[in-house]
Parts: C-alpha cells; sequence; structure tokens
C-alpha cells in the first residue's frame, strides 16, 4: 500500500517536470518563431534582392526582387539547385558571374556587375557561409544599379558635351588674340603685346584641361583605347620627348635617356601611350627646379617592358601619396609653387596604363625626387 | 589669279574672323553657313579649296565631305576638315572619306591654318 502511494506521488512529480519541459519548450519555440518571423520580415522586405543557398546549393530562403530578377515565383524555386536554374540562356551572365564553371558550383564574388535581359544593371555579391566545422551555404545579395549607371551616364554625357561646346568659344579667343599678335589687325605696341601674351597662355592651359576633362569622360565610358597597333616604347618616348628639348633648356634640366638595344615590340594606342608619357615627363620637369636632373629608362623582363623617370624634384608629401591617382587630385607642396595644373593629369594616366593591361607605381620622398613606373605587357605576337 | 576658298562654319563669329584672315592672305573667301547650303556652293561656285566644320546644322560634315567626294564634278577639290571634334576616330573617318588634312579649331590659330591651307594648295 505504502509502496503504490509512493509511486504515485513519484508519478505526479514526474508529470509536474514534464509539463514544466513541455512549457519552456513552447516558450522557446514560440521564440524561435518569433525570431524567424523578424529575419523573415527583414529579408522580405529588403530593397535588394536575397538569396539564401543551403550546403547543396538549394534555395531555402528569396525574397521578392531576387524572385523578379529570376522571374519565377517562389513554390517554383524552394528547394531547387541554383545551379541548374541558371543553366537557362537569359541568365548567362548571371550564371558567368556566380557560377565556378569547373565544379558547377557557387562561387564567391563581390559586387560583380551583371545586365539582365530588360537591361538593368545588377551588382550580385555571393558570400560563402561557413562556421569551424563546416560549409553552410551561400548567401547571394542583388544590388539594382540601374539608376546608378544611368545618372553616371547621363554626367558623362554631360562634361562630354559641355567640353565640346566650350571649344567653341576657346577657339574664337585663340583666333582672335593669335590674329592680333600676328599683326593680322595692325600694330600694337609692347605693353598691349604683353597683356596678349599672356592672354593667350591663359587661354591654352583652359583648351588643355578642356582636352583633359574629354579624355576623362572616354575613360568614364569605358572607351578610352581605340586601336592598338604594335610598336616600340622607346621611339615613342622619343618621339614625345622632341616636344620638351626648349622647356629642359629653358629650365637647364639635364635628361638623361637609356634606352638597352633589343626591348620587345608592345601592343599600345599610340595616341593614348603618347599622352602617358606626355604627362609623366612633363610632370617631372614641372616638379624639378632649375638645374635638376631627370633620368628616363626602359628595361625588360619575362613579363613586360618597363618604363622609368626619375626626378630630382620636389617630391610628393608622405600623407598624401595615396591620393596621388584621383582625380582632380593636387599635391599641397605643388598647389604653392603656383605650377599649373588641372590635377587630371594622373588619374588618365593610371587608367591609359591599365587599360593596357599594365602597372602604374611611384617611389617618393619629398624635396628629394620621385621616381614613376609603368609597364606594357608583353603579348604573344599572334 | 586669285585662289578661292569656301568656308563652311555655323559660328558667325569664328566665319568672320577666318575670313579676314583669309581675306588678308589676298584668297577670295565664299561662306557657308551649314550643310546644305555648303555643299550646293561647293557644286555652284567651284572653290580651290573647302575649310569645312563637322557639326552643322542640317546635314553634317562628314556627309557634305561624303557626298562632294563622291560627285565626279567637285570629288577633286581638296577638302581641309576644321572642326572641334577631334578624337581618333573622328579623325580617322574624316581622312577615310577623303579630307585632305583634319585640324581641330581650338589646336591651331589661323596662321597655321593658312600656312597648311597654302602647302595643300601648292
Amino acid at each position: 500500500m505504502e509502496e503504490s502511494l509512493t509511486k504515485t506521488d513519484e508519478l505526479i512529480r514526474v508529470r509536474a517536470a514534464l509539463l514544466n519541459i513541455l512549457e519552456d519548450t513552447d516558450e522557446l519555440r514560440r521564440l524561435a518563431v518569433d525570431e524567424k518571423n523578424k529575419t523573415m520580415a527583414i529579408i522580405e522586405n529588403l530593397t535588394d534582392g536575397v538569396i539564401l543557398l543551403n550546403k547543396k546549393n538549394q534555395v531555402e530562403i528569396i525574397s521578392p526582387p531576387a524572385l523578379d530578377f529570376l522571374g519565377v515565383k517562389k513554390n517554383e524555386i524552394i528547394g531547387k539547385h541554383l545551379v541548374d536554374f541558371l543553366q537557362k540562356e537569359e541568365f548567362s551572365q548571371a550564371k558567368e558571374a556566380l557560377i565556378d564553371e569547373n565544379e558547377k558550383r557557387i562561387k564567391s564574388v563581390y559586387k560583380k556587375e551583371v545586365q539582365t535581359k530588360e537591361g538593368l544593371y545588377m551588382e550580385i555579391t555571393s558570400v560563402l557561409l561557413k562556421d569551424e566545422i563546416e560549409e553552410k551555404g551561400f548567401l547571394i545579395v542583388i544590388h539594382d544599379i540601374t539608376k546608378d549607371r544611368l545618372v553616371e551616364k547621363m554626367k558623362t554625357e554631360f562634361v562630354s558635351i559641355a567640353a565640346h561646346q566650350l571649344r567653341t568659344p576657346l577657339s574664337a579667343i585663340k583666333w582672335t588674340v593669335g590674329m592680333i599678335l600676328d599683326g593680322d589687325i595692325g600694330e600694337i605696341n609692347e605693353e598691349q603685346r604683353e597683356l596678349l601674351e599672356k592672354t593667350y597662355i591663359s587661354n591654352e592651359r583652359m583648351i588643355h584641361l578642356v582636352n583633359d576633362l574629354l579624355n576623362v569622360t572616354r575613360i568614364e565610358e569605358g572607351r578610352l583605347l581605340y586601336n592598338q597597333e604594335w610598336g616600340q616604347l622607346e621611339s615613342l618616348t622619343e618621339d614625345v620627348l622632341n616636344n620638351f628639348q626648349e622647356t629642359l633648356k629653358m629650365k637647364n634640366i639635364f635628361l638623361d635617356f637609356e634606352k638597352p638595344k633589343g626591348l620587345p615590340s608592345v601592343k599600345f594606342d599610340k595616341e593614348k601611350m603618347g599622352l602617358v608619357l606626355q604627362n609623366l615627363i612633363e610632370n617631372a620637369i614641372k616638379y624639378t627646379q632649375n638645374g635638376g636632373k631627370i633620368k628616363i629608362s626602359l628595361e625588360k623582363d619575362e613579363k613586360s617592358v618597363i618604363f622609368k623617370i626619375k626626378d630630382s624634384g620636389v617630391g610628393i608629401p608622405k600623407n598624401q601619396q595615396e591620393r596621388i591617382f584621383t582625380k582632380f587630385f593636387r599635391g599641397e607642396n605643388v598647389i604653392k609653387m603656383e605650377t599649373e595644373g588641372t590635377g587630371l593629369g594622373l588619374y588618365t594616366t593610371k587608367n591609359i596604363v591599365n587599360a593596357h593591361k599594365g602597372e602604374i607605381w611611384f617611389e617618393s620622398s619629398e624635396n628629394e625626387g620621385t621616381t614613376f613606373y609603368f609597364t606594357v605587357p608583353i603579348m604573344k605576337n599572334n | 589669279m586669285m585662289k578661292k576658298i569656301l568656308l563652311v562654319e555655323d559660328d558667325k563669329f569664328l566665319r568672320e574672323l577666318m575670313t579676314k584672315k583669309l581675306f588678308s592672305m589676298e584668297y577670295d573667301v565664299v561662306s557657308a553657313v551649314d550643310g546644305e547650303s555648303g555643299l550646293a556652293m561647293i557644286k555652284e561656285s567651284k572653290p580651290d579649296l573647302v575649310l569645312l566644320d563637322l557639326i552643322l546644322p542640317g546635314i553634317n560634315g562628314f556627309e557634305v565631305l561624303e557626298r562632294a567626294k563622291k560627285d565626279p564634278e567637285t570629288a577633286s577639290i581638296p577638302i581641309i576638315i576644321l572642326s572641334n571634334l577631334g578624337q581618333k576616330e573622328d579623325i580617322d573617318k574624316g581622312i577615310s572619306l577623303g579630307a585632305a588634312d583634319f585640324l581641330v579649331k581650338a589646336h591651331f590659330t589661323p596662321q597655321e591654318i593658312t600656312n597648311k591651307l597654302k602647302i595643300i594648295l601648292g
């Protein structure tokens, strides 16, 4: 009797304990559902498209903008393999961006640009999710950049049109002052000549700036290189150097040009590469004091021809070296020197070098000088 | 005999300046303000040389050049493009259509332009 009483007691206690556990579990479950709802609400309402893949690359979560991007309904894609899904012709660009062709699986990418068949521009980022033990899947984010691209394009077009429009009045000034200076309108006195010569130089600076701006817009339109032909970098350097003989003499700068024999031909856009050389040589001369030294040399390694220009000039302040290739940037020390410059030269230069798949870099210390290097890759001759 | 130059230029002031310069060099100058009349004048007045702008109202300079070069009556008249376009593809297009030279306005003074012109006129 006593025994059965203790058993009943025990059963009651176990029941109470079980109920407790059940209640806790229920509470936790509710919390988990809450959390899931919150997470889903965030994902569903993001303006960017989001796709979450499990470790088998199957679609687990997908948000409305991502559904729009793929042009599917939710029930058509949940649980499907994304790799299989992207095999359709219309996703060829997304496929190329996201799928590792060799292994037929999703790969990590960062801000890769893709154009949809409707002509929209999307930026795709895909992140591998993993903990210490295993890979959990991928998070893919699709960001619509169509509007940004459009604004960028309008801005570039605006600058291009403005620059062309500016050239007409600048030509008028150049022609007028040029004719007066050439004596076509009659005699002028020394004082008038002096002022007009300064006017002419100011106007030339403006024409130069407009030319630089036009080059920049071409960089931004991505159609910088026009016609790449085989040629010798050293003979182009010689051609460009010829334009500077007078300036070098005027500033009494000693220029040494060292070129080894047997440099290979490389492929470049002659006009644009000429601009690179012109910018680098012009900078070296401009920022080197009278009586200074400049040394230009050309070398090659197995991969590229390397151009090197070393000056004994004012140098680039250490804290500004990072920004040297950005648009409109000019060093503080050279602004104080009141030298001319638009801040577009090295930006343009770097973009031209990079468009040729070359690299550009420099070493510089203030008041000692600067050395700029750039490379043009050697390609197989066919 | 005085050589005759046809100037096709839509900007009034540039046209005046160039006309003045050409007169001072003792050329006979006629001018047109758009592509249509430019083309007509190439045919009618048979100039010894044409200075041709590219961005013109109506038919543009490239078209004027192309048509003038296709017409056997006018094909031999040298045409110098004088424009503010000047990217490599514009220049190549102009030369391949048969222009004798391509000058960017903002890069030459009237004196330099007439020097070029003198060379072509021989």
